[in-house]
């Protein structure tokens, strides 16, 4: 029967290719827009190298000062990360890193602008980069202010031609520094790995960032299991608890261990507020509303499309129905049908999102994009054509199915 | 020495009457809008028997159609009761009565209505679908109904590609390919040329007397419903004879 059925749904799409068209073309645009989004949002918080430990791994991201009458949040910093998260329970290991700030280098009477991040040793441990060239300043190298730095394969390229660049200086800030290490380069969508050159945060003209509770750091944390981050965020609630800042403005401290989703979340979905969790939760109900939002006005036309068929089929209808099918087969049959015609724009929908990926890959738009269609991404949009296809096809389905007999045989279809 | 089936005993004793089939007894039919209420059917009583050839005869809008139309399961009476094999089908939803439907009973209609994207083997194949079937068999049915019409050589055909007699033939290939007992033809030449009527009627005729089948026609031709064992007439929705 489901041969049958995918036969006639294919005679049916050929019968008015306008319409047709028109139904491919709204799923298509619908799915690739969709296909972009998650892609995006995969490539910022999905595990890709070289966060491989990436299911072990939160961060504190996040700090806020509250008093009665004064707010004062954005990344954690230098002092909150290293008084009061250091050793947490369940914790293995923790390294502190900065996020990648713009700063400017003349090579050969030529400016250029790189990105440049702090860390600390440990942040290599954590982190599994594969080095190209030589490896990783230590936290040794940190403590002894060394200045030393690890570059990326682009940065290796603009300073040294794609020479290697092992011994060599490279100037970037007003500061000099002997590289190190060259690694891959990282996309810059993901917060944590992402820079064109790392340096030891104790190499930082000045050292007020040590006393700073809301700085430019993020702490990132390598668990030992993750099914009990509860006792690390408790502990470390508890610690700064106890906290009283030196800014009479603020009464309290607070941070969360979280995961880069739930960051975001607290980003998007709370305004950056509150010491609570969770916040990830909250985000992936409000993507899942506007995806289906989104879904809507091509789902409405589909629906409009489909219904308008159905005096075309009210014979057919009532001649499937003379010969003993039964309101849900001939629902079953419908929802087939659509699910052919969506699925069909979904495949035309991926191939258009595959083109536009490599488009934007390879335009320099967002630096070092590695987007692409993984088999994530792929079962995400062969869950959101199957809903799309369901919401379109259900109720013209029903309806078709509600047809009396004997009137759909005369062509009537209401 | 042959052995009797019941048919040959029932053909064989004179003045037995075959079983009743379908039996209608005091049917109303009443359609309701706002404004208007129209009285389709009234007072029907009939007994539809096994192996019968009826014709059912009137003027336009005396309720034909709409007899047939509840002899098949395919409109529920407003009142008085149907049964089928002294079964009362009245408690029965749709799901019972589309497989009532599937089992017992196949039309064929004034105007075909044959799926026009459909070659004509999976047209004769829909009463099939309902059915837990494999596809082979389906397909061994479908070619058999199809030979039984007289048109083993045009299965792979579109309905377009035949005239209205081959078209015909394939809706009753479609009617019989699920051996139903009862065969319900509204007015199954009505689109036809006389030839073509008489040959459709010829074919009905041998699906009576060879498969037993019952079959209930509705028709306007008086020359037709003599060729029937009996004719039922039709005056506004009452039976006069």
């Amino acid at each position: 029967m489901l041969k049958n059925y995918l036969k006639l749904a294919w005679k049916v799409l050929l019968r008015r290719k306008f319409f047709t068209f028109i139904s491919l073309f709204g799923i298509a645009f619908t799915l690739v827009v969709l296909t972009l989004v998650t892609a995006l949002l995969d490539h910022v918080v999905a595990a890709y190298p070289p966060e491989t430990q990436h299911a072990r791994t939160v961060g504190i991201y996040f700090a806020e000062l509250r008093g009665e009458h004064s707010r004062r949040n954005g990344l954690a910093g230098y002092a909150l990360l290293d008084k009061y998260a250091r050793n947490l329970p369940n914790v293995e290991r923790m390294g502190v890193a900065t996020m990648a700030s713009g700063v400017f280098s003349y090579v050969n009477g030529q400016r250029l602008k790189s990105y440049l991040k702090r860390t600390d040793g440990t942040y290599w441990q954590i982190l599994d980069f594969k080095f190209l060239e030589g490896g990783p300043y230590s936290d040794a190298d940190v403590a002894d202010h060394r200045m030393v730095a690890v570059i990326n394969d682009a940065t290796r390229q603009r300073f040294f031609g794609g020479q290697p660049a092992l011994g060599r200086t490279i100037e970037a800030d007003g500061q000099r520094f002997t590289v190190v290490g060259v690694v891959p380069d990282v996309p810059i969508l993901r917060m944590v790995p992402f820079s064109d050159i790392w340096v030891p945060h104790t190499t930082a003209k000045s050292d007020s960032y040590t006393r700073e509770y809301v700085g430019d750091f993020m702490g990132i944390l390598l668990l030992a299991d993750p099914g009990r981050i509860a006792l690390t965020r408790d502990e470390l609630w508890s610690r700064l608890r106890t906290v009283k800042p030196d800014d009479r403005a603020f009464e309290r401290l607070s941070a969360t261990p979280e995961t880069m989703f739930d960051f975001l979340g607290r980003m998007f979905a709370a305004g950056g507020r509150g010491e609570g969790g969770g916040y990830g939760r909250r985000l992936e109900l409000v993507l899942a509303l506007a995806a289906c939002l989104f879904m809507l006005l091509p789902a409405v036309n589909l629906i409009n499309l489909n219904t308008s068929r159905i005096m075309e089929r009210a014979s057919e209808i009532g001649v499937r129905k003379a010969f003993g099918a039964s309101s849900s087969t001939l629902v079953g049959q419908f929802v087939v049908e659509n699910l052919v015609l969506t699925l069909s724009g979904a495949a035309l929908g991926f191939l258009g999102a595959a083109l536009l990926l490599q488009v934007i890959n390879g335009s320099g738009l967002i630096p070092y994009a590695q987007l692409q269609l993984n088999h994530r991404i792929f079962g995400w949009g062969v869950v959101l054509a199957v809903v799309f296809g369901l919401l379109s096809g259900v109720y013209p389905a029903w309806r078709m199915s509600r047809l009396h007999p004997v009137l759909a045989l005369k062509g009537v279809s209401r | 020495m042959p052995v009797l089936t019941a048919d040959d005993v029932m053909t064989a004793t004179p003045g037995r009457e075959a079983p009743t089939m379908i039996a209608l007894k005091g049917i109303e039919k009443v359609y309701r809008t706002d404004r208007i209420e129209t009285v389709a059917l009234s007072g029907i009583d009939l007994d539809v028997r096994e192996g019968e050839f009826i014709s059912i005869m009137g003027p336009s809008g005396c309720g034909k159609s709409t007899l047939l139309n509840v002899i098949g399961f395919l409109d529920v009476p407003s009142g008085g009761t149907v049964a089928i094999g002294g079964e009362k089908v009245a408690s029965y939803q749709d799901r019972a009565l589309a497989r009532l439907r599937n089992r017992e009973i196949g039309f064929v209609f004034q105007t075909f209505h044959l799926v026009a994207d459909l070659s004509v083997t999976d047209n004769v194949e829909i009463p099939l679908l309902y059915r837990r079937m494999p596809g082979s068999e389906r397909r061994k049915l479908a070619q058999a109904a199809l030979e039984r019409v007289g048109l083993g050589s045009r299965m792979h055909h579109f309905p377009s590609q035949l005239s209205g007699g081959q078209q015909q033939r394939v809706a009753i290939a479609r009617a019989i390919v699920g051996r139903p007992r009862i065969l319900l033809a509204d007015e199954p030449t009505g689109n036809l040329d006389s030839q073509m009527g008489d040959e459709i009627m010829a074919l009905l005729k041998d699906l009576q007397a060879r498969d037993k089948t019952t079959v209930v026609m509705v028709t306007h031709d008086a020359h037709q419903a003599e060729q029937t064992e009996r004719t039922v007439r039709l005056f506004d929705g009452r039976m006069v004879s």
